[in-house]
């Protein structure tokens, strides 16, 4: 893949919570990003009627999630700020983690913060990390979360999208097919995400024909959110705490990796799609529609375009930017990539009214219905 | 991946498959609003048959009228996602990036006044107050007739004047909070100086009630996608998901605006009098300014008013009154004026209200006068004409949708020259719109509100007898020689005589207005109850309350526009905040406030001690919730009486007033607007404090590492 490296740091914190965040970033001289609003899940006890019969439901909260790209260089200082001002540090306020991508175009306004890094400091992060993000139809996604939190992956962060694809060549006909996804995503063990993977897959039966789509990513480096139940603990320290502090100690979570946390349900004999780059196009709001169509005929099988806000210092150039942006992310094969990019300068993707900005990173391995 | 599929251009779908796509959508749609609907539809028949004992009337034409409802709610909904939301939303990103604030309060101001003047509620606030008489409430009186033009424009400017406020309010960023504790102590102190104004005390029910009515299923969707589609490119950096406030302030500002009204024409009324002083010839002048003409006077008299009362507006001549019903008769003009524009009013009137002597005024002979008694008894309603039906409700429907929708694609298009996305879709979503708003209004008035009137007109009969009139039946060649008379253990006496039935015999009550000697005919009204416990019990009462609330909260489940807030709701929070949670909240409120309103009219208890101490707590309520639920719960409010609940509130209201004999309806619908506010709260502070809970739980008892240097 061409383009310039750069980090992409996203946090997700409850709602409400990210403005000092934002603020802090910005004195920092990090200030362009994108903003989303998201639901996190966990477990609670509950207790049935009469007290008979304890079972776990999911409660959901309402989350923001923010994104910076920033120069290598900077990342360290973005993740320092944000799990200071946060208060990352402490379980159950939220995650954060840097991933490397690659800035294949955008417009000059929006394109990854640089500048001065502050010096070097000692950060709680752990490393060997994999995302994992899923697709599914509306109303499905609360049952895929519900296995990161059952195997105690981490607590995942659900955001809305909307998909497009072959519905939308049905004429009138599309108003049939839900296009309403949500979008699932967590980070995992690298030694547990094929695991988690195959169980995922198992739960929203990923592999059957328009169920959705699943695939994994390399994190570089963060804070999970491995607060996965909701309640006072019972002893002076919750079980999640522990694992968390042994987590910070050995820098990463081989040591409580599950070799026997495995599918049950055919996870060896599943075919996995290999080798392939997520592509994420963001852009003004209303672009996306004609964008997506444009990145099809150049060979993209469909995208999932959600909402996001811009987040920029009012009184800087990148006010210009509409504050109202979609993102539309679309799995495409890397020899795809120049066709696609050419197609979108051709329809304008990256002028002063679409305001484009095109990254990808690698998406090792996925899965979805192959056909028979 | 596999990227061999065709691309660009559409993929041909024959119909075999077309509709194979379509069905299960169809079905889904279809599904989803019989659930909405089912609870209140099962409990009415249930309540009617097994409570009550009453076999439900037109049972076919009822049912047809519940398949509409439950058709046209899935068609409008689906307009309402597919076509106005959208197109609210975009005109809401749109407007903030292209045009500058004149322009955008402009476009606020002629959307609040468009709106009011597409959905008129004044029909429904003219059915809350059709017993009213002007006799004992002048100004009420005038502004439901004479200026009801001037209500309907002056809630069309309190809407305009709120929209504009929240337009305002998400440009720049300003809480909701102020404005509810200026406008609501305002409005509070206002009703409390009309409490001692004996004119404007009557007036403050039908205020409260325009500001709960104004919001319809079309305004509040509309309102919201506009709302929703500003903040997503205006305010502060939070991920924005509001958008609410302006149903609160479009339920606000009409209040204010229809006081202001009440209380600049109430100089110019008379002070609530008798019934006979209102008619005196030394009133005469300021009574018939109530009226638009001396004709609309007069037929007000004889529909509405005693017998001496008619004979004082001919100077207390009969000879005169007579000569006037007889050159009606040739004068199709006057006629019109005086019964209204129906051909055969007069004599319907004259066969079923009018006195014997009115009535030999109005038929040729006696024969004619009973053969149009008995055609007139066995309809007591007018018949459904399909035509008729059908083109007032698309009108209706059309009206309330279309001119909206072209005033906003006109914005679009020519002032901010923007393309409109997925515009098939849009149009599409729109003809949805209307076609499924006529139908439901259709079902709605040959079903539900034929069901609830039923209904609602036989629940008090749970505690007090009430007369049975489409189970009246008449007796010819009665012969007055057969009734008896009865005593009871306090010496009082009662005339009943025996009829002969298929089974036996029954002794039925003797009323003597009910024989008329000319016909030789006994018209007999059978009575009910009361059901439970004595004669205007406590126990009657109270299960009708338990009725009140339980259709109030059936009611609202089924409400279009509170559907579209909480999938808006849900939308934003991103599923944080369920659908399903919001609606249940509101239903309880509305049910609660149901009850209570009725209780209101049972027990005739004056608005103000019913809405003072709710609001009041409403205030410290608002003060300690946080900014997003104050937004949602005070919307909520706004949209609990649609289409749905209206219809079935009021039957309820007006069955149960007209059995207790109260001045008027008013007053159900705004307790129904309140106490949903005050769950919604609740739930709101409820779930913050879980969630301060959850994270304070993370902050304390963590210890916090030293990460900053």
């Amino acid at each position: 893949m061409n383009g310039k490296q750069v980090s992409r740091v996203i946090a997700a914190v409850a709602r409400g919570a990210a403005d000092p965040v934002l603020k802090s970033l910005r004195e920092a001289g990090i200030s362009t990003g994108h903003l989303a609003a998201g639901r996190s899940v966990a477990l609670e006890d509950k207790k049935g009627f009469l007290g008979l019969g304890e079972r776990s439901v999911i409660v959901e909260d309402p989350i923001e999630i923010f994104s910076f790209l920033v120069s290598p260089e900077l990342e360290d200082t973005a993740l320092d700020i944000i799990i200071r001002t946060g208060r990352l540090d402490i379980l159950g306020r939220g995650s954060v983690h840097s991933e490397t991508v690659h800035l294949i175009k955008s417009h000059a306004l929006c394109a990854e913060n640089s500048g001065a890094a502050a010096p070097d400091k000692e950060l709680p992060l752990l490393t060997e990390l994999m995302g994992i993000c899923c697709i599914v139809q509306r109303g499905q996604g609360d049952a895929v979360a519900r296995m990161a939190l059952d195997t105690g992956t981490c607590v995942p962060a659900i955001t809305f999208g909307t998909g497009t694809g072959v519905r939308d060549k049905l004429g009138l006909l599309r108003i049939t097919i839900p296009a309403d996804k949500e979008v699932i995503s967590l980070a995992a063990s690298v030694h547990d995400a094929d695991a988690v993977m195959d169980l995922m897959i198992d739960a929203g039966k990923l592999d059957e024909p328009g169920k959705g789509f699943i695939y994994q990513y390399p994190l570089k480096q963060g804070i999970v959110n491995t607060k996965i139940s909701r309640g006072m603990p019972k002893h002076a320290a919750s079980i999640e705490q522990i694992i968390s502090t042994i987590d910070q100690i050995k820098g990463n979570t081989q040591w409580r990796s599950r070799s026997g946390m495995a599918s049950t349900n055919g996870g060896a004999r599943r075919k996995y799609l290999t080798n392939l780059i997520d592509l994420t196009l963001i852009c003004n709001e209303g672009r996306a529609d004609d964008l997506v169509k444009s990145a099809m005929a150049a060979g993209a099988a469909g995208a999932t375009i959600s909402i996001l806000k811009h987040v920029r210092p009012q009184d800087s150039g990148a006010a210009k930017v509409s504050p109202a942006r979609e993102s539309c992310n679309m799995i495409v094969g890397e020899q795809q990539i120049p066709a696609i990019l050419a197609e979108l300068d051709k329809v304008g993707a990256f002028d002063d009214k679409t305001h484009g900005l095109l990254y990808g990173k690698p998406a090792p391995k996925a899965c979805t219905y192959l056909g028979k | 991946m596999d990227n061999q599929q065709q691309t660009g251009g559409k993929i041909k779908v024959g119909f075999k498959q077309g509709m194979a796509m379509l069905f299960p959508y169809a079905k889904s749609r279809l599904i989803e609003q019989v659930k909405s609907v089912a609870l209140i539809i099962i409990y009415l028949i249930f309540f009617q048959t097994m409570v009550l004992g009453i076999a439900v009337a037109q049972a076919a034409m009822i049912a047809a009228g519940l398949a509409l409802v439950i058709g046209g709610l899935a068609f409008f909904m689906e307009g309402l996602m597919l076509g106005l939301m959208p197109l609210g939303e975009v005109i809401g990103l749109k407007l903030p990036q292209k045009s500058k604030l004149p322009v955008i309060l402009g476009f606020s101001f002629i959307l609040g006044m468009g709106a009011t003047f597409a959905e008129p509620a004044i029909s429904v606030l003219k059915a809350a107050g059709s017993s009213v008489r002007p006799w004992d409430a002048p100004l009420l009186f005038l502004l439901l007739n004479k200026f009801s033009g001037y209500l309907v424009m002056s809630v069309g400017v309190g809407v305009g004047i709120a929209v504009v406020f929240g337009m305002i309010r998400f440009m720049y960023n300003i809480s909701l909070k102020p404005f509810i504790y200026i406008l609501l102590s305002f409005l509070l102190l206002f009703t409390l100086w009309s409490f001692f104004n004996a004119n404007m005390r009557n007036v403050t029910g039908l205020a409260w009630d325009c500001g709960a009515v104004t919001t319809g299923p079309v305004t509040v969707p509309l309102v919201l996608a506009l709302g929703i589609g500003i903040c997503r490119v205006v305010g502060a950096a939070g991920s924005g998901s509001s958008g609410f406030g302006v149903v609160t302030l479009a339920s606000l500002f009409p209040i204010i605006s229809v006081l202001l009204l009440g209380a600049s024409l109430s100089g110019t009324v008379p002070q609530p009098m008798s019934e006979a002083a209102f008619f005196s010839a030394a009133n005469r002048d300021k009574a018939q300014a109530l009226f638009t003409s001396r004709e609309e006077m007069i037929g007000f008299a004889f529909q509405n008013a005693k017998r001496e009362s008619q004979l004082a507006l001919f100077d207390g001549s009969s000879e005169k009154m007579i000569a006037y019903l007889e050159s009606l008769k040739s004068s199709e003009k006057e006629r019109a004026a005086v019964f209204g524009p129906k051909r055969d009013a007069l004599e319907k009137w004259a066969a079923t209200k009018g006195t014997r002597t009115q009535a030999m005024a109005v038929f040729p002979s006696a024969e004619a006068a009973r053969e149009a008694a008995q055609k007139y008894a066995a309809m007591l309603e007018d018949p459904v004409q399909p035509a008729d039906l059908i083109l007032r409700n698309t009108k209706a429907a059309a009206q309330a949708i279309i001119p909206l929708s072209i005033f906003f694609l006109l914005v679009l298009t020519l002032i901010l020259r923007e393309r409109l996305p997925r515009a098939d879709e849009v149009f599409l979503g729109l003809g949805f719109a209307v076609f499924g708003m006529m139908l439901f209004s259709i079902g709605i008035e040959i079903g539900l509100s034929k069901l609830g009137n039923q209904v609602g007109g036989k629940v008090p009969s749970s505690f007090k007898a009430i007369e049975l009139p489409e189970q009246r039946s008449t007796i010819n060649k009665f012969d007055p020689d057969i009734v008896k008379t009865a005593i009871t253990a306090d010496g009082e006496t009662q005339t009943f005589f025996y009829v002969r039935e298929k089974t036996g015999y029954r002794q039925l009550p003797y009323h003597e207005d009910q024989y008329s000697p000319e016909t030789s005919q006994y018209n007999y009204t059978p009575t009910r109850g009361p059901l439970f416990g004595a004669e205007g019990g406590l126990t009657g009462i109270l299960v009708v309350l338990v009725f009140a609330f339980i259709l109030g909260y059936g009611a609202t489940l089924a409400e279009p526009a509170l559907n579209a807030l909480g999938l808006t709701v849900e939308e934003l929070t991103v599923g944080a905040f369920k659908k399903s949670l919001l609606m249940q909240a509101v239903a309880l409120g509305v049910g609660v406030g149901i009850a209570v309103g009725v209780a209101k009219i049972i027990w005739n208890i004056p608005l103000l001690w019913l809405m003072g101490p709710p609001y009041i707590l409403l205030l410290i309520i608002t003060k300690i919730s946080t900014e997003e639920f104050v937004n949602i719960g005070w919307d909520s409010a706004g949209v609990t009486t649609g289409p749905i609940t209206v219809p079935l509130v009021l039957a309820m209201g007006l069955g149960i007033g007209g059995q207790v004999g109260v001045v008027e309806g008013f007053g159900i619908l705004s307790m129904a607007s309140v106490c949903p506010i005050l769950s919604v709260l609740c739930v709101g502070l409820m779930v913050t404090r879980k969630r301060k809970a959850a994270l304070q739980e993370a902050s304390e008892t963590a210890e916090p590492k030293e990460v900053a240097a």
